[in-house]
């Protein structure tokens, strides 16, 4: 009796899967729209973050430019691999890899799938038809560093990034720039934290930077920056200034404004390329001129900062985006 | 005493079909055509098609997604299955793997220019070995000291966890001293796949024939029957005079830590080619289930492992091509898992009642 009933139950639900597999058709390869772009984000695209920015651009360009989108989450490099070759053997025309730890597989599958571009965010790998997207914070950058050369008392300030990538460094030198514009005699304390992730350990070196002297602290260390607005709350008279996205909330009594990059601007600006036939693999930097890099001031703040600094950082920035002036782009350290 | 009778003949009914080998098969099939049929009805046609098509429904997605990925559930299956045997719990498959991984990845880079064609059977070799290593430190707490190996081996995953992201920041960063991860390594201490169009290798081969030698193994040798001896019951073990229960233990553990560190010495050389944080999306807690749901029988588990694979791979295919969250296989996983666990307590159960009936 019970086998005979079981033997019905599975029988039942062979037919049901036959039946639930076979009228489906390919419709993944065989999709009619012309322009289709697809994501591969390393983390969960709820982020609020790093993954979210690119998701929302993923789904401005699917607005703007009438794209057929696709996105996934993937864990390990032999997921990276396999999902840029499914892309590409369906023929996707854009797809985006979020994260330098994408360059190694896109390097691989690249020339397999011609027809496909393929963009690494942070990466500096390219081919015929790959691409690095990195981002030239140094303007604005240079912007924060003038005020922070204006606005220290101690003539003393500081630097913290999570670990020394390119950009981070570049950041960082022409903040340099800015503040020694702003004050010559400017003394800058540099440190990395070792990761992205590690908020007491972030915490840690500005405490140690503060204690020897530093009061205006510039940060570029995702969730490990977040300890850093902790030390400057605990401590008297002491600023900091955010990175990658607006960062004036988190801690909107210390902090005097953020470096922000629009991630979706810079997603479309790449997309539109491709649909126009304009792309060419290269790294592609985009910046303050570009509309993808800003400086975006703590409103709560302004008033702390004396209007003549103030005045002074608009009309570089004029300048800047008139491309009368520009941060030298550079990761070698500046003279003193 | 007319129902007692009859609820006694219920379960008897019960008993004989999970005591049949067709019971783990049908549960499988019942709960995927069940997870098929609810994904049908809330995502449309089309995510079961993504699913189908990007796991087993495909040549390229069975080859080149399902059974690649099949190929560390496998090994790593067999060693969890093979601990499990002789009754050590062995939960840090994914730690011995990773350790594993290292050894080959600094293998492959540091040794290759010297080794030339050796490079990658010492990248496989001293991998293994070091997947046994780390099972043995493990392995030798247990057996001095009656540390508990399942909080040990636990432990010992973060240990290995850090290890790797210590050494892809550190002494084994890729030259650029740009990115955490290692170089890659050269072609001399790759694995070859099968063929330029699949991403296929030979682990899989690897993985099938160790399958074969463990079912034979613990099916036809004295040893094998001594590791199960123990497993089933170390009191009885030892008092036969004949079986020296801590060290049989002790061996199964290291045979377990070797079988996991070769998955990840076949992960490197196959499909990552360096060494990076996060390499196993959890391949050593993933082996257990396959392990158990393969009722810890050699044979079984290549069948788990590759099932498993097609769910991930099937999975990551519907979140691509349908937009359906991936976690929609984890779920189905938990379900296999949790009444095959169901199924076996109540054959035990029903088991006791029967003897119980058969001594009155």
């Amino acid at each position: 009796m019970n086998k005979r009933r079981f033997s019905i139950i599975i029988n039942t639900t062979i037919a049901l899967a036959v039946v639930a597999c076979s009228d489906a058709p390919k419709s993944a390869g065989a999709a009619a729209t012309p322009f289709r772009v697809a994501l591969l984000t390393p983390g969960p695209v709820s982020d609020h973050s790093w993954n979210a920015g690119a998701y929302e651009g993923l789904l401005r360009i699917r607005d703007s430019l009438g794209a057929a989108i696709s996105n996934i989450e993937t864990k390990t490099p032999a997921d990276f691999e396999d999902n840029f070759r499914q892309y590409g053997a369906q023929a996707y025309r854009l797809v985006f890899g979020h994260g330098f730890e994408f360059q190694d597989a896109a390097r691989r599958v690249a020339p397999d799938y011609p027809n496909t571009d393929f963009v690494t965010t942070s990466g500096n790998t390219t081919g015929p038809n790959l691409a690095g997207l990195e981002f030239d914070l140094a303007n604005p950058s240079y912007l924060a560093g003038m005020i922070a050369g204006a606005m220290t008392r101690t003539g003393v300030i500081g630097v913290i990034g999570g670990t020394e990538l390119p950009p981070v460094r570049k950041s960082f030198v022409a903040f340099e720039q800015g503040a020694r514009r702003a004050n010559p005699h400017v003394r800058v304390l540099t440190s990395y934290i070792g990761n992205w992730d590690d908020v007491s350990a972030g915490r840690e070196q500005a405490l140690a930077q503060i204690a020897r002297g530093a009061d205006v602290i510039f940060q570029n260390a995702d969730a490990a920056g977040l300890g850093v607005f902790q030390a400057a709350r605990q401590s008297a008279h002491v600023y900091v200034f955010g990175s990658n996205s607006n960062q004036n909330d988190v801690a909107p009594d210390v902090t005097l404004g953020s470096v922000v990059i629009d991630l979706p601007h810079a997603f479309l600006t790449v997309a539109r390329e491709v649909k126009d036939g304009t792309f060419r693999g290269r790294v592609i930097s985009l910046g303050m001129t570009d509309d993808v890099v800003s400086l975006v001031l703590n409103p709560a703040m302004t008033s702390r900062i004396p209007a003549p600094v103030l005045t002074t950082v608009d009309s570089v920035r004029a300048q800047m985006l008139r491309g009368a002036f520009s941060a030298v782009d550079t990761l070698a350290p500046v003279a003193p | 005493m007319a129902t007692t009778a009859r609820r006694a003949d219920r379960w008897a009914g019960v008993v004989s079909f999970l005591d049949s080998p067709w019971a783990a098969p049908a549960v499988v099939l019942v709960v995927l055509a069940t997870g098929a049929a609810l994904l049908a009805a809330w995502y449309g046609v089309s995510a079961v098609s993504a699913f189908w098509f990007g796991s087993i429904g495909s040549w390229y997605g069975f080859t080149s997604g399902t059974l690649v990925r099949a190929v560390p559930l496998i090994l790593t299956g067999l060693g969890v299955a093979i601990a499990f045997r002789a009754g050590v719990f062995n939960i840090g498959a994914d730690g011995q793997l990773l350790a594993g991984a290292t050894a080959a990845a600094y293998v492959g880079l540091e040794w290759s220019a010297a080794l030339g064609h050796a490079s990658l059977p010492a990248a496989l070799i001293l991998g293994t070995a070091a997947g046994a290593l780390w099972a043995g430190v493990a392995a030798l707490l247990r057996a001095r000291f009656g540390v508990l190996e399942v909080i040990s081996t636990l432990m010992l995953n973060f240990v290995a966890t850090d290890l790797v992201a210590f050494l892809v920041r550190g002494p084994l960063q890729e030259p650029l001293h740009i990115y955490p991860q290692s170089a890659t390594l050269p072609s001399v201490a790759r694995l070859p796949t099968f063929g330029p169009t699949t991403q296929l290798h030979w682990g899989l081969a690897l993985a099938l024939v160790l399958a074969g030698a463990v079912w034979w193994f613990l099916a036809r040798t004295a040893a094998g029957f001594r590791l199960r001896i123990v497993g089933a019951n170390p009191f009885a073990a030892a008092v036969t005079g004949r079986v020296r229960v801590t060290r049989v233990a002790a061996w199964a553990f290291l045979a377990s830590g070797a079988l996991a560190g070769l998955a990840g010495a076949i992960e490197i050389t196959a499909v990552t080619y360096a060494l990076y944080d996060n390499l196993s999306p959890g391949y050593g807690f993933t082996a257990i289930a396959v392990a158990v749901l393969a009722g810890l029988n050699p044979v079984g588990v290549v069948f788990a492992g590759v099932l498993f694979a097609a769910l991930e791979t099937g999975a990551t295919a519907m979140q691509r091509d349908a937009g359906v969250p991936s976690v929609w296989a984890s779920v189905v996983e938990a379900a296999l898992i949790l009444i095959l666990v169901a199924g076996a307590s109540i054959r035990a159960r029903a088991g006791n009642r029967h003897l119980r009936d058969a001594a009155s």
